[in-house]
């Protein structure tokens, strides 16, 4: 098949574009994996809450999903830091597969209630400016760009918090070593807590955006959460920008996988990349349970 | 053990045949009782690799999903007679775990888990998109024009005997030491001479084995196949409840499970079906938090609570 040039740069740029809010939605992931070792399988979960909220926030308030975005913010820090707290605190001595299938089970739990208090059906948010175009050389739909931008500056502001704040000191060092950090006089259970809640904000972040560009019902987290295990996976567990990278690395893949591949099979793309990834280079799961 | 007990033994042949005449005035008694022998398939299968190797596969319904459309595709396009596909079914679903356990199972934990929801959904997507398989809209079986539940029932009891079997027969073994050793410290277990790849591989193979002529059989029963079904993410979660329900890595665990899911699902999720996701989370999360052992924990918690309360009463 022959590509024209102006084919491949939407690619291209497409690609981009998404691949910034892959990077977002991933975040959360491995920074809950890093200070607490635990693979967050309830993260889909918040991405769907994210959107749900958003979608909430605009059908009863008429609240425009940009603005929505600190109010869902919010709102996962919340659920994030009540359910450590809650369930998760109390299985940190067990073996790994315990947390796995009670993370799991929050999965299980949040779209059930979704189930039941939005139904099964497709939802989507249209705004004003759902369908404007801009022509930066090629035609892309605003939302896009917007999604981009907030995207991108949520990874300043995390790399802000991460890097120059106390509190994103104290993660970073608990990630590092927690015994360590906890003899430096780090109370590792606030940390953790909190770790916990900035992940699932920016989840919840995540979920607002993609509800802004799509469609979305309960099953909605699921073939994105194995996206952003892919991403993870992709930049290495521990660093944003390899993150953000890795987030690059799918979008670029999936856009281009159009050119080869049917689009009902596009998400196939994320799940052979995933694979692929972890056993050409296995990732070291470190310490022992 | 006490399942190998002589006695224990010649009870549970004798129900397990006598049954369905007890049952014949109510038939649907009695595909429960065939449901639930599917399900204990389904659950010891699962468990192979889940509970003795303490890999979580979130992916095993592809087994099963191999297994049904297996047995469809040469039942509709070349007449071959259902219960003879089964071992063929059974063989295409062990290629198939071999073909990707070979390189998913040098990853672990948390890893080794993604990896299997990544390989459940990636064939779930190709079977929903194919033209052999009838796509999204599935394959309907054809239905006999009499039809009795009686060879159905003797054929999933001799599956459930099979695979109960074979979990039994690995515990025992060799083998089976060494899947549980590589359970507790695969680096040690490494080290100690089980050569672990290969275990697992076998493991996984057998496992998938059993899954795919579980999953033959359902075709068979049912009539009508979908990849939504077979190969849903729902089924892979209810294998990994059931198995914790009853007590991961254990014999009689999944079977304890199988029935305890049955029950759950026809007393109280038939008059609340949309309350279905919530309880199976609810399940795993108190599974977890409270009882990781499952029944079996209970029951031991029970019976040390008793004996120490007889000891207090003889003292």
């Amino acid at each position: 098949m022959t590509l024209t040039w102006p084919d491949l740069a939407t690619v291209v740029v497409s690609g981009m574009l998404l691949g910034a809010l892959y990077g977002l939605m991933s975040y959360g992931l491995g920074l809950i994996y890093g200070v607490m070792k635990i693979v967050n399988l309830a993260h889909g979960a918040m991405l769907t809450l994210g959107a749900y909220g958003t979608l909430w926030l605009y059908t009863n308030y008429h609240i425009d999903p940009l603005l929505s975005i600190p109010l869902t913010a919010v709102g996962g820090f919340v659920i994030g830091v009540l359910l450590e707290i809650s369930l998760v605190k109390r299985i940190r001595q067990a073996p790994p597969i315990s947390s796995l299938l009670l993370l799991f089970g929050v999965w299980l739990v949040v779209k059930n209630v979704l189930y039941l208090s939005f139904g099964g059906d497709d939802q989507s948010i249209l705004t004003s400016y759902t369908f404007e175009r801009l022509d930066i050389g090629i035609p892309v739909g605003l939302t896009r760009l917007l999604v981009f931008g907030i995207s991108l500056l949520c990874f300043g502001g995390l790399q802000y918090l991460l890097h120059h704040t106390y509190p994103g000191r104290a993660i970073r060092a608990v990630a590092q070593d927690s015994v360590a950090a906890a003899l430096a006089g780090i109370n590792v259970d606030r940390v953790s807590a909190m770790t916990f809640g900035l992940g699932s904000a920016l989840a919840a972040i995540a979920g607002s955006l993609m509800a802004l560009i799509y469609s979305f019902n309960p099953e909605f987290g699921g073939s994105f959460l194995l996206k952003s295990f892919c991403v993870v996976v992709l930049g290495g567990l521990e660093s944003t920008i390899g993150i953000l990278l890795g987030g690059f690395v799918l979008g670029l893949a999936e856009s281009m996988s159009v050119v080869v591949l049917p689009a009902s099979f596009q998400d196939l793309v994320s799940f052979v990349l995933l694979v692929a990834i972890l056993v050409i280079r296995p990732p070291r799961t470190g310490q022992k349970p | 053990m006490r399942l190998l007990r002589p006695g224990a033994a010649a009870v549970v042949v004798t129900t397990l045949s006598i049954l369905p005449f007890a049952l014949t005035e109510r038939p649907y008694l009695l595909h429960l009782v065939i449901l639930c022998l599917l399900y204990v398939c389904f659950a010891s299968a699962w468990n192979i690799v889940g509970g003795f190797i303490g890999q979580i596969s979130f992916g095993h319904a592809a087994f099963v999903g191999i297994g049904a459309y297996t047995t469809a595709l040469l039942w509709l396009r070349l007449d071959v007679h259902p219960v003879l596909t089964m071992p063929v079914a059974g063989s295409i679903a062990a290629a198939y775990g071999w073909l990707w356990g070979w390189p998913c199972l040098r990853l672990t934990g948390p890893y080794f888990a993604i990896a299997t929801i990544g390989v459940g959904e990636a064939t779930r997507l190709i079977m929903n998109n194919l033209d052999v398989t009838g796509g999204s809209s599935g394959l309907t079986l054809p239905t006999p024009e009499s039809y009795s539940r009686l060879p159905d029932y003797y054929l999933v009891v001799c599956l459930a005997a099979i695979t109960v079997g074979t979990s039994l027969w690995i515990s025992r073994s060799r083998f089976g030491l060494g899947l549980r050793a590589i359970r507790d410290d695969r680096d040690v277990a490494e080290s100690l001479g089980v050569p672990t790849a290969r275990y697992q591989l076998y493991a996984l193979s057998i496992s998938s084995f059993l899954a795919g002529m579980a999953g033959s059989f359902y075709a068979q029963y049912i009539f009508y196949i979908v990849p939504e079904e077979v190969f849903g993410f729902d089924l892979s979660i209810s294998m990994i409840l059931m198995a914790l329900i009853g007590g991961l890595g254990t014999i009689i665990g999944p079977v304890v499970g199988a029935v305890v899911l049955l029950l759950l699902e026809q007393l109280v999720l038939v008059s609340f079906p949309n309350l279905h996701l919530g309880t199976f989370g609810l399940l795993l999360i108190v599974i977890v938090l409270f009882e990781p052992r499952g029944v079996g924990g209970v029951l031991q918690h029970l019976r040390n609570r008793l004996s120490k309360e007889s000891a207090r009463g003889t003292s």
